[in-house]
Order: structure tokens, then sequence, then C-alpha cells
């Protein structure tokens, strides 16, 4: 089975009633070699069991001692509860990295990057890699009230970004980059949590993006 | 009942499971009554690193006999599997492969390797 770590929370950071960070730091000497957009596996002792929980790296590889998680209260949810009861000095086990979703270099092509509230997890550290290389355009639609983040990655070299109300988030990719033009050479790179993800993933196609330019994390 | 043979590619000693399809859930990974979750209710810890969400692919099995007994394959599994490693035709991801009928007959392969595995490179 896969080999586990160990990190400690180092800081917790609370957005809103039920969204923080965690701040985790590993055992000194220690680093976690990851790719922009992949996601840690988080192994909690819950009720005598051990759950998995997986989070996406909101951090970036080039502070690879030192991993931030982004977390949403799930009603009813024992994992992130057991996260949400966690505070600086507390440990916890992981597994990782792991996923597929991963931006190593930005494509021949404008990238667009499509995040639903704390989707923006992962696509910040492959915002963040994609800007230090773009020829093309980088553009982020973020669906958000929140707005972690944007200012940022709105600083970042040859990054467009456009916020628009979590609820408008569909309508405005289907405005912008289906019904404005016949352009069908962007990438995509959507994340966020449930359906509308993998919605979002089928309108893009069936208008004509190619299958494997329209990559997605769905949490 | 139905029957799963698991044979393991890296040598591990084979094994016949006996269950009913009817009393998934038997554990709480991956979909009720899937490959993954009858495997890890019947002592097999097969790998996976998403916790049987659909989102890595590390508990790729082979489907050797009994396919046409499973859920079919949804986009989310069949874009996940395009980066299987080993990819063949009758590859599922045992979290989402659902075995729908009460009297089927499934085999299924464990590969050695995973592309997760090769990627998870531990920097110390």
């Amino acid at each position: 089975m896969a080999a586990e770590r160990e990190a400690r929370v180092e800081r917790v950071v609370a957005h809103a009633p039920g969204t923080r960070t965690l701040v985790l730091r590993l055992p000194p000497g220690e680093r976690l070699a990851f790719r922009p957009g992949q996601f840690v596996s988080c192994l909690l002792p819950v009720g005598g069991e051990r759950l998995i929980r997986p989070y996406s790296i909101a951090s970036s590889p080039e502070e690879p001692a030192r991993l931030e998680i982004l977390l949403d209260l799930v009603p009813g949810g024992p994992g992130s509860r057991h996260l949400f009861g966690l505070g600086p000095g507390d440990r916890l086990r992981f597994t990782g990295p792991w996923g597929t979703f991963v931006l190593d270099r930005p494509p021949d092509a404008e990238a667009v990057f499509v995040a639903a509230e704390t989707g923006i997890a992962p696509i910040r550290p492959m915002l963040r890699r994609a800007a230090a290389t773009a020829v093309h355009p980088l553009r982020l639609l973020y669906g958000t009230a929140l707005g972690l983040y944007h200012d940022e990655l709105a600083a970042l070299p040859g990054v467009t970004v456009e916020v628009v109300a979590p609820r408008a988030l569909e309508a405005a990719v289907a405005a912008r980059f289906i019904q404005a033009d016949d352009d069908r050479s962007r990438h995509f790179y959507l994340c966020g949590v449930g359906e509308q993800v993998t919605r979002l993933r089928d309108g893009l196609r069936a208008a004509g993006y190619a299958r494997r330019a329209v990559q997605y994390e769905k949490w | 009942m139905a029957i799963l043979r698991v044979t393991f590619e890296s040598g591990a000693p084979p094994r016949v499971i006996e269950f009913d399809p009817a009393r998934a859930p038997f554990q709480h990974d991956g979909r009720p009554g899937s490959i993954l979750d009858v495997l890890l209710a019947h002592g097999v810890d097969l790998e996976h690193a998403c916790g049987g969400n659909c989102a890595c692919t590390t508990c790729h099995v082979i489907v050797k006999r009994g396919g046409e007994r499973l859920s079919p394959a949804e986009e989310s599994e069949e874009d996940l599997l395009d980066k299987a490693v080993g990819l063949t035709p009758t590859s599922r991801l045992a979290c989402q492969a659902v075995v729908l009928h009460p009297e089927a007959e499934i085999e299924v392969l464990v590969p050695r390797y995973t592309i997760n595995i090769d990627s998870g490179s531990h920097g110390r």
C-alpha cells in the first residue's frame, strides 16, 4: 500500500464559518515532490475506523515542505468535521501526492481555468505554474462569493481573472466560450464540487472542444 | 450469490469471494456494491488512494470475465482510465464498477503498477 507521511498543522486560516485552510508542515528535512493540481489523501481516525479524504494541494511545488489544503465543512461529514477540529501542532497522516489533474507546462493554446468556490485549490498552483512560462492567454473564470486568492492570481503575469456569482458560473462559461465565438482551440481546467463539474465538462465537449482539452477534477 | 474471482499480477494467492449484491454497501469506500466495496469487505486490501471517489487510478483492475454484469463505465471513469498504466479494453476502476447481477460471476486481475505510484516520488 501507499507510503504514509505525517505532517503537523502549522496554522489554521478561517475564511468563512465553513471554509478554512490548514497549513501543514512536514517534519524537518522532509519534502513532498508533487505536480501542480495533485492532491493528498488524508487518513483520519474517526469512530474506530480510518477514513480516506482526498484534498487538493492549494500551495505550490516550489514550497515542498509546506502544504496548504482548503477545507469545506460538509454537513454530516465525519471527515471534514474531524479536520475542522484540528489546530496548530496537531498531527495529520496522509498519502500522496496523487492524481492526474495536473499542469506541468501551459498548453499551446489559450488556457481557461474554471473554478467553483473552493475548487480554486488545485487551480491556484496550476495557474502559477502556467503564468511562469505562458505564451498564450490565461483566463480564470471564478464562481465565488469568498474570492479566495483572487488578488494574488489576478496579479500573475498574463492572467485575466473574471469573478461571477457561484450560481452564474455555468451560464458564464457557456456565454464566453460556447456562444461567443467558434474558436474551439482552447484548453480547459475545471474544478469544483459535485455535478456542476460534469455538466461543464459535458457542455464544453458537446460544443466541439476536444475531449482531452477539457480536463477536470470533481470533488 | 455472486462470485468474484481475483488474481494478482504480483503473484499473491488468488481469492474467490461469494457475496450477495443486494446487501451492499459492505463498507464505506467506493460505490456501494462496487468491486472495491466487495474486495475491501473481504480482506483484499486493494489500493484506493482517493478513498474510492473516482479521482485517481490506483484501483485499476482488468476484468477477465463477466464484464457485462457490471455497471457500464461513465465518462468520468473513462477519462481517468485514459491515464492508467497498462490500460486494456476491459480495464475498470474497481471503485466505480458495480456488480449488478445477483448471480454474476466476475473475474478480475489486479495489475502490479499504477501511474499514481510511479508519480508519487517522495523526496526527503
